[in-house]
């Protein structure tokens, strides 16, 4: 008898509370398309806000319903494009993944300082007041506001000199944003071989501050006959839509500016 | 007037997470944000006044006349579920943001020992229906104060620097025991 | 006209040891011209003038080098006759790089002809008096370097009923723009006339600070005979007492509201130096190429206020002052509390530089910070009503909407809560930083609206 209403009681509430959840379900029902979960396991989840969106699930809901291009997720690539296209039926160029690079090889035993400094260790900080000491002018200050803006961690300071390791680099493109001078680019992945420097200024200004700095002496941009390395404001240019494999500039090149940098996969030289 | 002692009894002097430590779980995982907190809270209150007064008319009206007293813990835990279901159903459809941001804090309030505290408590206290509302209601603005007063602290050491071995958890249990300690102040201010 | 001192005060402020003895009773020294000049092109608030010479050219004295490059912009004018010997982008004394014209001075120091007067002013238009004052290239001299034709033609439906001169010069060291006011208390006066013409300001208030004295007699005697409703406002000695908004409560009353502006108020604030240049603009037709400055600190052997040209290196002042004695902490370009710290003697002067500090490194202090302790000394000090503690915190964390919810816009950036704070926060830089940070999301917010109106 007992166990009979025992179940009666349990089986009576439960049966209740289900009949009050299953009509408040009807009328709360909140339509979802799935779609957007599919597109949603199709991103790296990462967050990064590169595609302009205020995460993954927002870019995924944005695809699916607003129509959003399905490449616009540089972390995913041009995999995850091609795969959000065709589970969407759209079509999508291919593109080649793009890495950054810090375009300076002053470091602290390469490039002088003028001045201590006693503030805010953040570039944008010290860019206000003129630097943090650094005699070049356009030199990598080092206050690694760059490494803090990574999402990854692909930044690394040392000794006084950002270097981003290409095999961790998710092409988000923070740091390039986030640099007061300007000094890290997108360049595809393929590439190896740069120009580690950005200073304008002339030769001899150049030698007074840093031993490794572009002394703008032309031999590079003569070696390669001028297609793919172009002298601008006292400075040799690479042109990355232009193949670049004359791997002599780097013995020309009298300062060490010339660099060969795996693309990706190994380590920052 | 045995109503607002009855509640400031709930808020002050036996305040559910500070004196009583009940729902430390919710009390920890929500207090990152205040706006977070806030939804956390109003939705604490609602489930718990009506859990409070479902929960007491089942033991009046089923439980005790059929001698079945001992079905009390999971009568009650399926009343609560219930209304927590609710509120998640409501809180999908009209604020998405906030269920969100809840995530899975939400349905924990289920298996809160606050809730589940606050209704087995007004049973053993012998309190009428509006009484158990009240100390429902009571119980859990106590659990709103202290979760919206231990989120403005945690909101301010984010932006502090403690020492590295003290980061995260660990300074904040240190503030809830200090936090707890100040409201050990309010013994004695009612007599229930 | 009536002397008498300010009712009001404003709020916050401190009062550091204002070490002003070692020049504020010396007349100023008129410097002899150097050898090279380096004359910036971005001396003013806005557009930076675009170049009308180039490298090779011969100029006189006044002689235009770079014109007006947009509305919020000026004029740049050779200050001494010489060759023209680069114009490129260089080091400039607010720490930017910008376009510099260098100037090998020839020594005859030769001016070109100003026209003589053809009307007197009084009957002149407005617009003809601003337009003199913007080809003569004048700025506000109290360090803003705001081009003052700007200011003097208010958008229409702002009318500037109070007209205050900042003589207050609250800066500790400085006393360039006291010295000016005891010597040359007749230009300012005449400046002030103009000024109050230009722009139909029924109140003039000329604030000066009360540990000033000689200035005050001075434009005392000067404004004995102006008409109308003039009035001199001794003020009380306080840092930061001559920022435009509070002096402007000084002598009103009137509180400039948030994100706002003077002219809100119905006032306009002019340093004492801009209405000496306004009025040799007007009567003697002459570009501002030359200011008074003050060359001070422990150490630098002969302190002094030089009348210097515009462009003089750092380092043929200091050799004008006697050199330095000892080694050097620190090279201020400016008043201690917001001037700024120079890595580099061979830049020139600006038409805003009021003073050159140069501290021994006993009196340069590294500080590191430590966390913020909550004793509330920088609300106490603020001068514009924030909480520094609260924001410092906020921008530490980059918690940047927060930041704009507390007012980081508001920061006049005087310094007084970073003079206070015992923790040696650095609330300054904090701010700076915030403020071009929330500047930014603003803009970033502005077009995401503005793309989200054009796509519906």
């Amino acid at each position: 008898m007992d166990l009979l209403i025992q179940t009666l009681i349990i089986g009576g509430t439960g049966l209740a509370c289900a009949a009050i959840l299953a009509v408040a379900a009807r009328f709360l029902a909140v339509h979802e398309d799935p779609r957007v979960e599919t597109v949603s396991a199709m991103l790296p989840g990462i967050n990064c806000g590169t595609c302009g969106f205020a995460g993954c699930a927002e870019y995924a809901k944005d695809v699916v319903l607003h129509g959003a291009a399905a490449d616009l997720c540089k972390p995913g690539g041009s995999e995850t494009a091609a795969r959000i296209a065709a589970f969407m039926g759209v079509e999508v160029s291919e593109s080649e993944r793009q890495v950054a690079i810090v375009l300076c090889k002053g470091d602290n035993t390469a490039a002088k300082r003028t001045v201590g400094y006693n503030g805010l260790l953040d570039c944008g900080a010290a860019q206000q007041v003129g630097g943090n000491g650094k005699a070049c002018r356009y030199g990598c200050l080092g206050l690694a506001s760059c490494a803090r803006a990574c999402p990854v961690g692909a930044i690394e300071i040392r000794d006084g000199l950002a270097t981003i390791h290409p095999g961790l680099c998710i092409s988000c493109g923070k740091c390039v944003v986030t640099c007061p001078r300007r000094l890290i680019r997108m360049v595809p992945e393929s590439r190896s071989l740069h120009v580690l420097c950005s200073s304008l200024d002339r030769g001899p200004e150049v030698r007074k501050v840093c031993s490794v700095g572009c002394i703008a002496c032309t031999l590079c941009a003569k070696a390669v006959n001028g297609q793919g390395i172009a002298m601008r404001n006292n400075l040799a240019v690479v042109d990355y839509t232009v193949p670049l494999t004359e791997e002599s500039i780097i013995a020309k090149c009298p300062q060490h500016t010339i660099e060969k940098r795996p693309g990706t996969k190994g380590e920052a030289a | 007037m045995e109503y607002i002692l009855l509640i400031i009894s709930a808020v002050l002097v036996n305040n559910f997470v500070l004196t009583q430590f009940l729902g430390i779980c919710p009390f920890l995982g929500v207090s990152k944000d205040l706006a977070t907190a806030g939804g956390m809270g109003a939705a604490v209150i609602f489930v718990m006044t009506l859990a409070s007064a479902v929960t007491w008319s089942l033991q009046a009206f089923v439980l005790a006349p059929l001698q079945a007293e001992y079905l009390q813990t999971i009568a009650f835990i399926l009343v609560i579920a219930t209304f927590v279901q609710f509120v998640e159903l409501v809180l999908k459809k009209t604020s998405p943001g906030l269920h969100k941001a809840l995530g899975i804090y939400l349905p924990l309030i289920t298996t809160n020992c606050a809730v589940l505290g606050v209704a087995v408590l007004n049973i053993k206290k012998a309190h009428t229906c509006l009484q158990s509302m009240t100390f429902g209601f009571g119980a859990a603005l106590g659990f709103a104060l202290a979760l919206i007063l231990f989120t403005g602290l945690r909101e301010k050491i984010a932006r502090s620097n403690p020492p590295r071995c003290f980061r995260g958890t660990a300074i904040a249990l240190v503030t809830a025991g200090l936090l707890s300690l100040a409201f050990m102040g309010f013994a004695g201010l009612v007599k229930m | 006209m009536k002397t008498l001192r300010a009712l009001f005060n404003p709020r916050g402020g401190i009062h550091p040891a204002y070490h002003k003895e070692a020049t504020d009773s010396t007349r100023v020294e008129v410097m002899p011209v150097p050898k090279t000049l380096y004359v910036a092109l971005n001396q003013h608030l806005g557009a930076p003038s675009r170049p009308v010479v180039k490298k090779g050219d011969t100029v006189l004295r006044g002689q235009p080098l770079a014109e007006s490059a947009g509305y919020v912009s000026s004029w740049v004018h050779a200050p001494t006759s010489g060759i023209i010997k680069a114009v490129e982008s260089r080091l400039t004394a607010g720490g930017q790089l910008a376009t510099v014209v260098e100037i090998e001075a020839n020594g005859a120091d030769q001016a070109i002809e100003s026209p003589a007067p053809a009307t007197d002013w009084r009957v002149m238009q407005t617009r003809e008096l601003v337009d003199l004052i913007l080809q003569a290239g004048v700025i506000g001299m109290g360090g803003a370097g705001f081009p003052t034709q700007v200011k003097l033609l208010p958008p229409p439906g702002k009318t500037i009923e109070t007209l205050v001169i900042n003589g207050a010069e609250c800066e500790p060291y400085l006393t360039a723009d006291h010295r000016l006011m005891v010597e040359e208390s007749a230009r300012i006066s005449q400046g002030i006339q103009i000024v109050q013409r230009i722009l139909g300001a029924t109140k003039v208030r000329v604030a000066i600070e009360d540990n000033k004295p000689e200035a005050i007699a001075a434009m005392e005697s000067a404004l004995k005979m102006a008409e109308g409703d003039i009035q001199l406002v001794v003020v009380k000695t306080k840092y930061p007492q001559g920022a435009e908004k509070q002096l402007i409560y000084s002598c009103t009353r009137r509180e400039v509201p948030s994100g706002g502006l003077p002219m809100d108020v119905g006032a306009l604030v002019e340093n004492v130096g801009t209405a000496a240049a306004i009025s040799d603009a007007v009567f003697l037709r002459r570009p501002l190429t030359e200011r008074v400055l003050t060359v001070t600190g422990d150490a630098v052997a002969n302190p002094k206020n030089v009348l210097a040209r515009v462009g003089t290196s750092f380092r043929d002042l200091i050799g004008f002052c006697g050199g330095l004695r000892g080694p050097v902490g620190k090279v201020i370009c400016g008043g201690p509390m917001m001037g700024v710290a120079q890595s580099s003697l061979d830049v020139g002067m600006n038409k805003t530089t009021s003073g050159l500090l140069l501290l021994s490194r006993s009196q340069v202090h590294q500080y590191t910070s430590t966390p913020c302790i909550g004793c509330g000394r920088c609300v106490q000090a603020c001068p514009s009503s924030l909480l520094p503690c609260f924001l410092s915190e906020n921008l530490e964390a980059e918690n940047f909407e927060e930041a704009e919810r507390l007012n980081v816009l508001d920061c006049i950036e005087c310094g007084a809560c970073a003079f206070e704070c015992p923790a040696h926060r650095p609330l300054v830089q904090h701010m700076r930083q915030g403020k071009a940070k929330v500047i930014q999301l603003r803009r970033q917010r502005e077009t995401k609206a503005s793309r989200k109106e054009k796509a519906t």
